[in-house]
Order: structure tokens, then C-alpha cells, then sequence
């Protein structure tokens, strides 16, 4: 992990030498993680697509201003978090973002790729995802799906670790009361 | 409610330090309830869990542009304007070059060449510098003084022009008034004359 850490650091000196292919290995190594992170709080493949693309061309506009490489994964999550937050002012720009709820509007997230679970857990894990604020769906995603530290997330988030550590408890409540007894039916 | 020592949910989402993480794993071993509560939060994360991630449509790259890409120079100062610590330095440098430039650029005042002389470039005491002062007000005094009398004297020549030109015009004024009297004497005399001849006639005319 520290060894990953000092190559990707490495990759953002020479990129902010002009070492496009640098850049270029970086987003491959991200791309991933940031398009799943932007679907699960869009639940739209198009838009997280778009906006996963604008994250990183601002990423290397900016990669200047980071002045410390080690702490490359906050930022470039933050920058994928204010895209988004963006695309939905635009979108409903009299609606507090509080109040949108992407997985009304668009069809719900479905299961990528053969797995080993009832479909009908995933559609449900979608269904109870869909029924969290946009704070606490973007909180467990950060930290359940992507592993990001309070810290961390109150980085990317702009917000105190309380305030985090709020939203994710308490979505993980709604979470457990909904999906634990499901989940245990299917494995019993 | 749980019994554990420490948040049972900071222990699932790994926020608890090793040491901590340890007590927390010993109490659930002896406590059914935190245990439960504990699979209830694990069946939920692997509930999560089976919504996998996807794969992105279409990979993202950046081709390299020459016409694009910025210069070196302009690279490195953006690289430069880019980093706080740097910025700042730089703000420092440039504060400190127009404080140079300013003292080195700025017009000395103009000193009174009448009423200053020269100041020696050693120190002097303050007795010399009292004498010096003394000697500049005596020297600015007397320059006010020979100007001033320079003025009177320029105001007296000029008043008595002016009261030349009067007398002479006085004086002329004078001549007029006395040739203009002895013309009238001189039609007066001639008035009184001409009577005298024109009544001889009318006497003889009388006399036939």
C-alpha cells in the first residue's frame, strides 16, 4: 500500500512535469473506483461516464496546486464530488441537493457482472441505497465501498468528522434494519 | 444500547486503533448481544458488498498536444504562482525590490540655495551646527533686507518721476492759463477800443 503510494506519487511529479503518459497511468489506476463512486451517488452510467471524465481533465489542470502527492486520493475525490454537486445544482438549480434523489429519476443501479448473490438482494441493496439522503448514500460509498477514512472523508466532504461520523451511522442503521435479516434469509 | 467498551460500529468500519480493536473483540466473545449486533452489521456490509462494481464504458486518456502543452517556462511558472511556501517568498522578493526601488528613485528634496549654505559631510557639533544656523538666518536676513531696500528705492525713483511729471504738467498748465488771460486783455483792450471809433460818425452825423 505505501509502496503504491510513493508510485503514484512519483506518477504526479512527472505529471505536473507535462508527462501526459504519467497522468494517463494515474487515471487508469483510478478510473475505476471513481466511475463506481460517481454511479453509486448518480445512479446513471452516462453521467458518472461524463463526470468521471471531468474530474480527471480538471485533476490535471490542477495537479499543480497539490502540494502534497500523498494526499492525491481525497482530492481527486473531492473534485469528483464537486462535479457532481454541480451537475445536480444545474439540474435543479431552486432544489436543495439535499432533496434530489437521482434513483427517482433514472433507472435503479442493477448487479454488474455474474454474482454469486440472489439478484434480489442486489435490487434490494439498490432499493434501500436509493431510499438514503444524498449525504448518507455518498457517506457509505465512501466509506463502505471505497474505504476511506472519517478524516479523510471530511476532506473530500468539506465537513466535520462529526458530521460524517453522523451521517454514516445512522445510514447504516437504516441499512442494517433493511438488508441484515434479507441477507441472513439468503445465506441460511 | 451496546455494553462495549468502545462503539461498536467504529470497530466495524476499522476507525479503532489495535489496542482498542482488541478489548472490543474480547467483550464480544463473552457478550451475546454485542455479538449479535455485530453480525447484524457484517450480514449488512456483505449485503452491500453484493452490488458489485462496474467497469467503466470507456477507458479515459489524455493524448499529449504540443500545441497544447504549455512551455517549460510557462510550467514552471505556474508551478511557481501554483505553491503557497513559493508565493509567498515570491511576494516577500518583490516586496523587498520596490522598497529598493522606491528609496533609490525617490527625488531628494530641493534645498533654498539662498538660505542654506552647504553642510559639511562630517557630523558637526552642535555649536557648529547652531553657528551654521545663525549664520543662514543672518545671511537670509540680510538678503530679505537688500531686497526690500532695493524695493523702496525702486518706489521712490518711480514716486518721483511721477511728481516730476506733474509739476511740468503744473507748469504748463500755468503757461496756458497765463497766455489765455493776456489774450483776453488783449481782446478786452481792443473791445474798449473799437467803441470809441464807431461813435465819432454818429457824432458828426449829428453835428450836420
Amino acid at each position: 500500500m505505501i509502496f503504491r503510494a510513493v508510485e503514484d506519487a512519483d506518477l504526479i511529479r512527472q505529471a505536473t512535469r507535462g508527462n501526459v503518459e504519467s497522468f494517463n497511468l494515474l487515471v487508469s489506476r483510478w478510473e475505476k473506483r471513481v466511475y463506481n463512486y460517481l454511479l453509486r451517488i448518480t445512479a446513471n452510467r452516462e453521467d458518472a461516464l461524463d463526470l468521471t471524465q471531468d474530474a480527471f481533465l480538471k485533476a490535471y489542470q490542477n495537479l499543480r496546486k497539490l502540494d502534497d502527492p500523498g494526499r492525491f486520493a481525497p482530492w481527486l475525490y473531492r473534485i469528483a464530488h464537486n462535479e457532481a454537486y454541480s451537475m445536480f445544482r444545474k439540474r435543479k438549480p431552486e432544489t436543495d441537493v439535499d432533496e434530489i434523489e437521482p434513483g427517482a429519476t433514472e433507472t435503479q443501479v442493477t448487479v454488474g457482472g455474474s454474482s454469486v448473490f440472489p439478484i434480489e438482494l442486489s435490487l434490494a441493496v439498490a432499493s434501500a441505497l436509493d431510499r438514503l439522503s444524498v449525504d448518507q448514500r455518498e457517506a457509505i460509498v465512501l466509506k463502505v465501498y471505497q474505504g476511506f477514512k472519517f478524516e479523510e472523508m471530511a476532506e473530500i466532504l468539506s465537513c466535520p468528522v462529526s458530521t460524517i461520523k453522523s451521517r454514516v451511522y445512522t445510514a447504516l442503521e437504516l441499512l442494517k434494519i433493511e438488508l441484515a435479516p434479507m441477507k441472513a434469509r439468503g445465506l441460511s | 444500547m451496546s455494553c462495549s467498551p468502545f462503539d461498536l460500529k467504529e470497530y466495524f468500519l476499522r476507525e479503532l486503533p489495535s489496542p482498542q480493536r482488541v478489548q472490543v473483540e474480547a467483550h464480544v466473545n463473552h457478550c451475546p448481544a454485542c455479538r449479535e449486533e455485530l453480525e447484524r452489521l457484517q450480514l449488512t456490509e456483505a449485503a452491500l458488498f453484493s452490488l458489485r462494481d462496474e467497469e467503466i464504458p470507456q477507458r479515459i486518456a489524455f493524448v499529449s498536444d504540443q500545441i497544447f502543452e504549455p512551455s517549460p517556462v510557462r510550467r514552471w511558472l505556474s508551478g511557481f504562482w501554483g505553491s503557497t511556501a513559493r508565493l509567498g517568498f515570491a511576494s516577500a522578493a518583490m516586496l523587498s525590490a520596490s522598497i529598493f526601488y522606491f528609496a533609490a528613485t525617490r527625488p531628494a528634496p530641493a534645498p533654498d540655495r539662498t538660505a542654506v549654505t552647504p553642510v559639511a559631510a562630517v557630523s558637526p557639533s552642535p555649536q557648529e551646527v547652531q553657528q551654521q544656523i545663525q549664520q543662514a538666518v543672518a545671511q537670509a536676513v540680510a538678503a530679505v533686507e537688500a531686497h526690500q531696500a532695493e524695493k523702496n528705492k525702486e518706489l521712490v525713483a518711480y514716486f518721483e518721476r511721477q511728481s516730476d511729471e506733474t509739476l511740468r504738467s503744473v507748469r504748463w498748465m500755468a503757461g496756458e492759463l497765463d497766455a489765455y488771460r493776456k489774450r483776453a486783455q488783449v481782446t478786452r483792450v481792443l473791445a474798449q477800443a473799437q467803441p470809441v471809433g464807431n461813435a465819432q460818425p454818429s457824432e458828426n452825423g449829428d453835428a450836420k
